[in-house]
């Protein structure tokens, strides 16, 4: 028999969950209902790949799907290399004392704000990218991308970290025992038994440079084009959401960042389904 | 004092202390061993006889908090070297102290991915000369008949007696001159047991063996000599 007190916590903790979940729904609801009038107008692929011009009337987002596709994966592409070759030095290649002080070092990169990544980017990056290429401000889309590579990169290797110590010891004392070398241990044995749990580490990196804000406004310039090149501005949709909140509050350029919430929306959600489902997979063979 | 002189001895063992975190598990242990024999090494747990197997083949140097001191000898190419030398390439220790642990582990790949790999790790490219060696490796630990027609399956789906085989075997492929091995039979039924066990007398006329056995019967069935630890260092020889 459950004695009240059970019952009374089983609600309690019931309500709790539906609460929080149900909030999630709600926040997805209130963001398409706000979005509605714009869907009215032109359909909501219409939205997705418009141009942004105000001055007549278009209000699409796709400049901004755009930008933040190509800050977030060229951040990617920066982070991947930079994460792998710290979660080596840390695992294994590094000399001992020196893999618990990056280690630490690593743990404390990923507590600083974003804001000062930005800072450090736009007093120091800014004016580098601008006198080395000669072309344009500095502000684009090869900047943010850097920055933000190295901001998410810490998150990444740790990641990758986790990955390579839930390698069961038995492998890799047999990886140790039959003459492998630290490099060669890595390679042969953690690197394709860390795969999955690396895979993941990649997503929820990418999640988070999709949902970045600071970074993206701070440093790409922000204009609301496509850009064609990693040299031009980009606004990224996090961006624009808060560059137009910034400004008004009742024109269809304020609806727009609802249609930009939709879509991080439901992305960050298929990255989730995506971890969970790579979480499922049988067990890891080489 | 030239020790090389007496070519019976394998594995010269002077003064071994060894600790792990602070606590003394070996203190001033000296023994020889000589080649092709079976040295039987029991005791109660935790008396170090698994540590003493690793300070053969240094694999407790990247345990935490562990440290030893001591010297440790090794008659490799029939020529005596102290192991824990600068000149001793850790890499090519492991292949000539080969080690079989205590669970079988081979590694989650084809059984001859399994055996191969200690090839690839070498460098070996041709690929008939490791087939050859992959076969008279199995031979020699007597499971080529059983696995020959399942090369490609996961070596996790074989039985426990076979997968420690195979694990002999891996650990042969590299022509070891010692075997150490970490009671290898004691997750094992009789019968894998008994294969194992007349397998390793086999093998002494190859290689010199160690073995850490709780169990008596084993010891008195396979072993020419035993060393029995108890509390930190050896009482009989």
């Amino acid at each position: 028999m459950k004695t009240v007190r059970e019952i009374a916590a089983e609600r309690t903790f019931l309500l709790s969950a539906l609460a929080s979940s149900s909030i999630t729904v709600g926040i997805l609801a209130f963001m398409v209902f706000m979005g509605l009038p714009l869907l009215h107008e032109g359909g909501f692929f219409a939205i997705l790949g418009n141009a942004w011009d105000p001055y007549r009337g278009a209000y699409g987002i796709y400049p901004m799907i755009a930008g933040t596709a190509a800050v977030s994966l060229l951040g990617l592409a920066v982070a991947f290399p930079l994460s792998l070759g710290c979660s080596f030095l840390t695992a294994g290649i590094a000399p001992k004392p020196l893999r618990g002080v990056l280690r630490r070092f690593i743990e404390l990169m990923t507590g600083i704000p974003t804001v000062i990544y930005g800072f450090v980017g736009i007093f120091l990056l800014v004016p580098i990218i601008r006198e080395f290429f000669r072309d344009g401000s500095g502000m684009c889309v090869l900047t943010a991308a850097l920055v933000l590579g190295v901001m998410i990169s810490p998150t990444m290797t740790l990641f990758f970290r986790d990955a390579f110590d839930r390698i069961p010891r038995a492998y890799l004392n047999a990886a140790d025992a039959l003459g492998a070398s630290r490099a060669q241990k890595l390679i042969h044995v953690m690197l394709p038994l860390a795969k999955k749990g690396m895979l993941n580490g990649v997503i929820l990196a990418l999640g988070r440079a999709v949902g970045d804000t600071l970074i993206a406004l701070m440093l790409a310039g922000n204009s609301a084009q496509v850009p064609s090149s990693v040299m031009e501005p980009a606004r990224t949709l996090t961006a624009h959401i808060a560059l137009v909140i910034a400004a008004d509050y009742e024109s269809p350029e304020f609806r727009s960042i609802f249609a930009c919430g939709v879509v991080l929306y439901l992305f960050t959600m298929a990255l989730t389904f995506l971890v969970r489902y790579l979480a499922h997979g049988e067990d890891a063979r080489i | 004092m030239n020790h090389s002189a007496d070519d019976t001895i394998k594995i010269r063992v002077t003064g071994l202390d060894f600790s792990y975190r602070k606590r003394p598990v070996l203190k001033n242990v000296t023994a020889d061993f000589a080649g092709n024999s079976i040295t039987a090494l029991t005791g109660p747990s935790g008396v170090g006889k698994s540590t003493f197997l690793m300070t053969l083949n240094r694999l407790w140097e990247d345990l935490p908090g562990a440290s030893m001191r001591g010297k440790v000898e090794i008659r490799l190419q029939g020529r005596l070297r102290d192991i824990y030398d600068r000149s001793m390439e850790l890499t090519e220790l492991r292949k000539k102290v080969a080690m079989v642990f205590q669970t079988p582990n081979p590694l989650p790949m084809s059984i001859r991915k399994n055996m191969a790999f200690p090839l690839k790790l070498a460098g070996e490219r041709d690929k008939s000369a490791v087939n050859a060696r992959i076969e008279e490796a199995l031979r020699m630990a007597n499971l080529w008949d059983e696995v020959k027609d399942r090369l490609e399956e996961d070596a996790r789906a074989l039985s426990g007696g076979q997968q420690q085989r195979l694990c002999i075997a891996r650990a042969l492929i590299t022509e070891p001159e010692v075997l150490l091995l970490d009671e290898p039979t004691s997750s094992l039924d009789r019968h894998s047991t008994a294969i194992i066990e007349e397998l390793l007398t086999g093998l002494k006329e190859r290689l010199t063996i160690l073995v850490v056995s709780h169990y008596l019967e084993q010891v008195v069935r396979i072993s020419d000599r035993v060393v029995e630890f108890a509390g930190e260092t050896i009482v009989s020889l």
